[in-house]
């Protein structure tokens, strides 16, 4: 994306994620239960007290957007780009969105094995480690 | 459920190209109820309850005072992030009237759409807070972009073709050619223009995703009781429904049936208060804010296992007027209007009155679908009286 397009705000429940540099889930410290986007409550329990969760990073395409149409101006000549959806190996309920990097648009299908990549950027003197996706040639196709 | 209340007026604005509107949100609301009430019979001041969803600048008080309401006994709007409160908004309107917190309320929602409130474009935020903190950042600001997502991995798991997507957009520019208020009367369209056309986000093409428009369209819900007052035959609300599955509140794709429309719960409890089943609709306006989700909600409401339903969509057979359930027969969202689908409550109270401009035969269910892939969902079901 643009050097100056939207980050994201942190907050005590997404910052492990975006800055540990690594896929950090949040986890209910009382009951266990894995949880993505981070929720402000346990969608199990109630609780409110969270640990994370490294996944592991590897994941398949879980479905996928080629964006042609620049929704604002700021995006104009980033077109066309592709948001993917990945659901991870060791947790498959968990998916997570982030752009493919490398591939062109056309190589892009459901089922694709990928794995997590981290892409730095400032943010106000805080380094964010942005996870990404990168098609991983190694593994078998889904 | 028992017809307990019923619509007995119907109006819009004038409807316009987004931008285009000489008047504002709120003159446009007002041109609208005022068309309703004449509609109803009814004068201004006797209407007494005013009701929309995600309606940000027309407030009832304002409004009230603006028609000149003799009293505004109730006022309400739905929860959720799109049009997926039309029908909702309806079934407020239903539980009020019923209840006796008022005795002629108004469902109504007004947009005009000025080029810093394009639904269609996504304005820069340095910041995303929450759920869209994991989207935005990645380029994924739209609801073109959002719901192709979800509308892939559905095609995907079902065996979709691009084709039962294009079949929901032919059948809306079919019915709007002759439709005198559609924006897109005089412009149809054909299978070759559709496959050929840009694309906004993949699967969807231009003419996959709804209108911009400026515009507003309102009814006016009584009694049963009273609506024999009216000056036509009141159009009584057979059944209403809001719903949302366990976990498919939850952001970023999370959701644990993705992809879905939320329509699911929806279906079971509409067909449930109404003793009717799918089969027995015999014409159905279904929000389109993108082709591929309509196919969703249409699957998820029951009209068919979603592995038929590019069969349901095909041959015709949604297009009127020989289809066995022709859809959006004002051109809906994408040929008529998007006046955020409240047009299409307009249309589907019409169809059982015989007003439309393409009227099925002998309408005795009328079925009016809100917004798909928001949540949560809702529909409304009119009838015969």
């Amino acid at each position: 994306m643009p050097a100056r397009w939207t980050l994201p705000a942190l907050d005590p429940h997404n910052r492990p994620f975006f800055t540990s540099g690594r896929l950090a889930l949040q986890e209910c410290a009382k009951c266990a239960t894995v949880q993505h986007p981070p929720e402000e409550v346990c969608h199990s329990c109630q609780g409110t007290e969270f640990s994370t969760l490294d996944a592991e990073g590897r994941g398949t395409i879980y479905s996928f957007v080629v964006v042609h149409h620049a929704a604002n101006p700021a995006l104009a000549d980033r077109v066309p780009y592709t948001v993917v959806l990945v659901s991870l190996d060791d947790l498959p309920g968990v998916r997570i969105v982030g752009n493919l990097i490398g591939p062109s648009p056309d190589r892009v299908r459901i089922g694709l094995p990928v794995r997590a990549l981290w892409e730095e950027i400032d943010l106000e003197g805080e380094t964010l480690l942005l996870p990404q996706w990168q098609l991983d040639e190694g593994a078998d196709a889904d | 459920m028992d017809r307990r209340a019923a619509v007995v007026g119907v109006g819009e604005s004038t409807y316009y190209r987004r931008g285009d509107s000489p008047k504002t949100a709120f003159q446009l609301a007002c041109e609208a109820i005022r068309n309703a009430a004449e509609d109803a019979g009814l004068a201004l001041r006797e209407l007494d309850g005013l009701v929309s969803y995600l309606e940000p600048l027309v407030v009832p008080p304002k409004l009230a005072a603006a028609l000149g309401l003799q009293h505004l006994d109730f006022s309400a709007q739905t929860w959720g992030w799109g049009g997926n409160g039309v029908a909702s908004a309806v079934a407020i309107a239903d539980a009020a009237v019923t209840s006796g917190y008022a005795k002629n309320v108004v469902v109504y929602r007004a947009l005009r759409q000025a080029e810093k409130e394009r639904f269609g474009r996504s304005e820069a935020v340095p910041r995303a807070r929450g759920d869209y903190a994991y989207t935005a950042p990645y380029g994924l600001v739209s609801a073109a972009q959002i719901n192709a997502m979800q509308t892939r991995r559905f095609m995907h798991e079902h065996n979709v073709g691009q084709d039962a997507l294009a079949e929901i957009a032919l059948a809306s520019y079919a019915h709007a050619q002759h439709n005198p208020r559609a924006l897109k009367r005089g412009k149809p369209l054909t299978r070759e223009e559709y496959h050929a056309s840009r694309w906004i986000a993949e699967p969807f093409h231009v003419y996959d995703c709804c209108q911009e428009s400026d515009g507003a369209a309102a009814i006016v819900v009584t009694t049963a009781e009273r609506a024999r007052d009216r000056r036509k035959s009141p159009v009584p609300i057979l059944a209403a429904a809001q719903g949302l599955d366990y976990r498919d509140g939850v952001g970023a794709f999370n959701e644990l049936h993705f992809p879905t429309a939320h329509y699911r719960r929806v279906g079971e409890l509409l067909w449930q208060r109404a003793g009717v089943r799918p089969t027995g609709v015999d014409v159905a306006q279904f929000y389109e804010n993108f082709t591929g989700c309509v196919l969703m909600a249409i699957s998820e409401i029951g009209f068919c296992e979603p592995d038929e339903v590019e069969a349901f969509v095909s041959d015709g057979n949604i297009q009127w007027p020989d289809g066995r359930l022709p859809i959006n027969t004002s051109g809906g969202n994408l040929a008529e209007a998007y006046v955020h689908g409240f047009e299409n409550v307009n249309e589907a109270v019409r169809q059982v009155r015989g007003e439309s401009t393409c009227q099925v035969d002998g309408v005795e269910l009328s079925l009016s679908v809100a917004a798909p892939g928001y949540a949560p969902g809702s529909a409304v079901l009119f009838c015969r009286e």
